[in-house]
Protein backbone atom coordinates (compact mmCIF):
# COMPACT_ATOMS: atom_id res chain seq x y z
CA UNK A 1 0.00 0.00 0.00
CA UNK A 2 1.43 3.33 -0.17
CA UNK A 3 3.30 4.85 2.30
CA UNK A 4 2.20 8.14 4.40
CA UNK A 5 5.26 9.69 2.36
CA UNK A 6 3.60 8.88 -0.70
CA UNK A 7 0.58 10.74 0.16
CA UNK A 8 2.76 13.50 1.42
CA UNK A 9 4.45 14.09 -1.89
CA UNK A 10 1.35 13.14 -3.80
CA UNK A 11 -0.54 15.63 -1.78
CA UNK A 12 1.87 18.53 -2.22
CA UNK A 13 2.19 18.04 -5.87
CA UNK A 14 -1.88 17.70 -6.05
CA UNK A 15 -1.89 21.10 -4.10
CA UNK A 16 0.73 23.02 -6.42
CA UNK A 17 -0.87 21.77 -9.51
CA UNK A 18 -4.67 22.48 -8.32
CA UNK A 19 -2.38 26.56 -7.73
CA UNK A 20 -1.21 26.36 -11.22
CA UNK A 21 -4.36 25.52 -12.71
CA UNK A 22 -5.61 28.92 -10.98
CA UNK A 23 -3.02 30.81 -11.97
CA UNK A 24 -3.45 29.38 -15.58
CA UNK A 25 -7.43 30.34 -15.74
CA UNK A 26 -7.05 33.73 -14.14
CA UNK A 27 -4.13 34.03 -17.10
CA UNK A 28 -6.05 33.34 -19.43
CA UNK A 29 -9.28 35.64 -18.45
CA UNK A 30 -6.41 38.00 -18.53
CA UNK A 31 -5.35 37.75 -21.54
CA UNK A 32 -9.21 37.69 -23.26
CA UNK A 33 -10.18 40.81 -21.00
CA UNK A 34 -7.04 43.49 -21.26
CA UNK A 35 -6.77 46.35 -23.50
CA UNK A 36 -3.97 46.08 -25.50
CA UNK A 37 -0.93 44.13 -25.98
CA UNK A 38 1.29 45.51 -23.16
CA UNK A 39 -1.18 45.22 -20.60
CA UNK A 40 -1.99 41.36 -21.78
CA UNK A 41 2.01 40.69 -21.18
CA UNK A 42 0.94 40.74 -17.28
CA UNK A 43 -1.19 37.64 -18.27
CA UNK A 44 1.40 36.27 -20.18
CA UNK A 45 3.80 36.16 -18.04
CA UNK A 46 1.29 35.22 -15.09
CA UNK A 47 0.13 32.64 -17.42
CA UNK A 48 3.73 31.10 -18.35
CA UNK A 49 5.42 31.07 -15.02
CA UNK A 50 2.13 30.20 -13.00
CA UNK A 51 0.44 28.38 -14.96
CA UNK A 52 3.59 26.37 -16.48
CA UNK A 53 5.90 26.58 -14.06
CA UNK A 54 4.37 25.86 -10.40
CA UNK A 55 1.99 22.54 -12.30
CA UNK A 56 5.30 21.49 -13.54
CA UNK A 57 7.20 21.35 -10.12
CA UNK A 58 3.42 20.05 -9.00
CA UNK A 59 3.77 17.11 -11.20
CA UNK A 60 7.50 16.28 -10.68
CA UNK A 61 6.93 15.90 -6.79
CA UNK A 62 3.28 14.04 -7.68
CA UNK A 63 5.09 12.09 -9.75
CA UNK A 64 8.06 10.74 -7.65
CA UNK A 65 5.29 10.14 -4.77
CA UNK A 66 3.10 8.24 -7.40
CA UNK A 67 4.31 4.04 -6.48
CA UNK A 68 2.10 2.63 -8.93
CA UNK A 69 4.39 4.43 -11.68
CA UNK A 70 6.75 2.22 -10.89
CA UNK A 71 10.12 2.86 -12.62
CA UNK A 72 8.62 5.51 -14.83
CA UNK A 73 8.04 7.98 -12.06
CA UNK A 74 11.58 9.28 -11.80
CA UNK A 75 11.80 9.87 -15.60
CA UNK A 76 8.89 11.97 -15.34
CA UNK A 77 9.75 13.34 -12.21
CA UNK A 78 13.40 14.45 -14.02
CA UNK A 79 11.95 15.37 -17.04
CA UNK A 80 9.02 17.81 -15.44
CA UNK A 81 12.01 19.57 -13.42
CA UNK A 82 13.99 20.22 -16.21
CA UNK A 83 10.40 21.42 -18.35
CA UNK A 84 10.03 24.01 -15.58
CA UNK A 85 13.38 24.93 -15.39
CA UNK A 86 13.40 25.56 -18.83
CA UNK A 87 10.02 27.66 -18.77
CA UNK A 88 11.64 29.27 -15.91
CA UNK A 89 14.55 30.79 -17.73
CA UNK A 90 12.70 31.46 -21.22
CA UNK A 91 9.36 32.86 -20.56
CA UNK A 92 10.95 35.98 -19.02
CA UNK A 93 13.06 36.45 -22.36
CA UNK A 94 10.73 35.80 -24.55
CA UNK A 95 7.84 38.28 -23.46
CA UNK A 96 10.90 40.70 -23.14
CA UNK A 97 12.04 40.41 -26.42
CA UNK A 98 8.65 39.95 -27.53
CA UNK A 99 7.53 43.44 -26.13
CA UNK A 100 10.81 45.08 -27.14
CA UNK A 101 9.79 44.30 -30.82
CA UNK A 102 6.24 45.50 -30.40
CA UNK A 103 6.92 48.52 -29.17
CA UNK A 104 9.43 49.03 -31.58
CA UNK A 105 8.37 48.35 -34.93
CA UNK A 106 5.21 50.10 -33.48
CA UNK A 107 3.12 47.42 -34.21
CA UNK A 108 1.01 47.18 -31.01
CA UNK A 109 -0.34 50.34 -30.32
CA UNK A 110 -0.18 51.79 -26.83
CA UNK A 111 -4.45 52.34 -26.62
CA UNK A 112 -5.10 53.56 -23.03
CA UNK A 113 -1.85 56.15 -22.87
CA UNK A 114 -1.53 58.05 -19.96
CA UNK A 115 3.03 58.94 -20.68
CA UNK A 116 5.12 56.65 -22.74
CA UNK A 117 8.63 57.44 -21.56
CA UNK A 118 10.35 55.17 -24.66
CA UNK A 119 8.64 56.24 -27.04
CA UNK A 120 9.49 60.40 -26.20
CA UNK A 121 13.42 58.77 -25.63
CA UNK A 122 13.04 57.16 -29.19
CA UNK A 123 11.80 60.52 -30.75
CA UNK A 124 14.51 62.65 -29.64
CA UNK A 125 17.05 59.92 -29.88
CA UNK A 126 15.38 59.60 -33.44
CA UNK A 127 16.03 63.57 -34.14
CA UNK A 128 19.82 63.79 -32.97
CA UNK A 129 20.91 60.68 -35.17
CA UNK B 1 -5.52 5.01 4.07
CA UNK B 2 -8.78 3.96 3.05
CA UNK B 3 -8.46 5.08 -0.16
CA UNK B 4 -5.95 3.92 -2.74
CA UNK B 5 -3.22 6.33 -3.95
CA UNK B 6 -3.97 5.88 -7.36
CA UNK B 7 -7.55 6.51 -7.75
CA UNK B 8 -7.45 9.44 -5.53
CA UNK B 9 -4.02 10.74 -8.66
CA UNK B 10 -6.28 9.74 -11.25
CA UNK B 11 -9.95 11.60 -9.54
CA UNK B 12 -7.69 14.42 -9.21
CA UNK B 13 -6.16 14.55 -12.70
CA UNK B 14 -9.65 14.12 -14.30
CA UNK B 15 -11.03 17.33 -11.86
CA UNK B 16 -8.03 19.24 -13.12
CA UNK B 17 -8.25 18.41 -17.11
CA UNK B 18 -11.36 20.16 -18.18
CA UNK B 19 -10.10 23.26 -16.24
CA UNK B 20 -6.79 23.66 -18.35
CA UNK B 21 -8.68 22.76 -21.53
CA UNK B 22 -10.79 26.10 -20.46
CA UNK B 23 -8.12 27.81 -20.21
CA UNK B 24 -6.26 26.57 -23.78
CA UNK B 25 -9.65 27.54 -25.07
CA UNK B 26 -9.55 31.10 -24.00
CA UNK B 27 -6.06 31.30 -24.91
CA UNK B 28 -6.95 29.82 -28.68
CA UNK B 29 -9.73 32.59 -29.01
CA UNK B 30 -7.04 35.33 -28.38
CA UNK B 31 -4.52 33.98 -30.72
CA UNK B 32 -7.65 34.30 -33.13
CA UNK B 33 -9.10 37.43 -32.24
CA UNK B 34 -5.64 39.24 -31.57
CA UNK B 35 -5.55 42.31 -33.09
CA UNK B 36 -1.40 42.12 -33.76
CA UNK B 37 0.75 39.73 -34.80
CA UNK B 38 2.95 39.85 -31.13
CA UNK B 39 -0.40 39.23 -29.55
CA UNK B 40 -1.27 36.07 -31.61
CA UNK B 41 2.75 35.22 -30.63
CA UNK B 42 1.86 35.69 -27.25
CA UNK B 43 -1.46 33.89 -26.81
CA UNK B 44 0.68 30.78 -28.64
CA UNK B 45 3.33 31.36 -26.03
CA UNK B 46 1.28 30.78 -23.24
CA UNK B 47 -0.96 28.53 -24.76
CA UNK B 48 2.43 26.29 -25.52
CA UNK B 49 4.13 26.21 -21.62
CA UNK B 50 0.66 25.61 -20.47
CA UNK B 51 0.24 22.76 -22.54
CA UNK B 52 4.16 21.43 -21.67
CA UNK B 53 2.30 21.55 -17.95
CA UNK B 54 -0.30 19.57 -19.52
CA UNK B 55 1.60 17.17 -20.82
CA UNK B 56 3.33 16.03 -17.99
CA UNK B 57 0.00 15.81 -16.17
CA UNK B 58 -0.85 13.61 -18.59
CA UNK B 59 2.05 11.42 -18.33
CA UNK B 60 0.83 10.80 -14.80
CA UNK B 61 -2.73 10.30 -16.10
CA UNK B 62 -1.41 7.69 -18.43
CA UNK B 63 1.14 6.05 -16.76
CA UNK B 64 3.36 6.23 -19.37
CA UNK B 65 6.54 8.71 -19.51
CA UNK B 66 6.41 8.92 -23.57
CA UNK B 67 4.54 12.11 -23.15
CA UNK B 68 7.84 13.84 -21.54
CA UNK B 69 10.07 14.77 -23.77
CA UNK B 70 7.96 16.15 -26.04
CA UNK B 71 7.38 18.61 -23.58
CA UNK B 72 10.58 19.84 -23.16
CA UNK B 73 10.89 20.41 -26.89
CA UNK B 74 8.04 22.42 -27.24
CA UNK B 75 9.04 24.40 -23.89
CA UNK B 76 12.18 24.98 -26.26
CA UNK B 77 10.39 25.39 -29.72
CA UNK B 78 7.91 28.11 -28.28
CA UNK B 79 10.79 29.87 -27.16
CA UNK B 80 12.49 29.93 -30.51
CA UNK B 81 9.55 30.75 -32.00
CA UNK B 82 9.23 34.44 -29.97
CA UNK B 83 12.87 34.83 -31.26
CA UNK B 84 12.01 34.53 -34.76
CA UNK B 85 9.09 36.99 -34.18
CA UNK B 86 10.56 39.74 -32.44
CA UNK B 87 13.71 39.06 -34.97
CA UNK B 88 10.84 39.06 -37.94
CA UNK B 89 9.02 42.83 -36.08
CA UNK B 90 12.56 44.50 -35.89
CA UNK B 91 14.71 43.28 -38.83
CA UNK B 92 11.88 42.15 -41.15
CA UNK B 93 14.30 39.47 -41.59
CA UNK B 94 14.30 36.08 -39.94
CA UNK B 95 17.90 35.27 -39.39
CA UNK B 96 18.62 32.63 -41.90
Amino acid sequence: MASTLDWVLVSIGEILVAIGVFFDIVAAIGMLRFPNFFVRLHAATIGAIGGAFVPLIGVAIMSVGCDFLGRYRFFIAGAAAVTAVLILILAPVGSHVLAKAAHESRTAVVQPKVVDHLEEDRMTRGEEK
Amino acid sequence: MAMDLQFEVSMFITIVIPLFLGAFVMYIVRALKGPTIPDITLAIDCLSYDLAAFLALLSIYFRSPILIPCAIVLALWVYALDIYVAKYLLKKEMGE
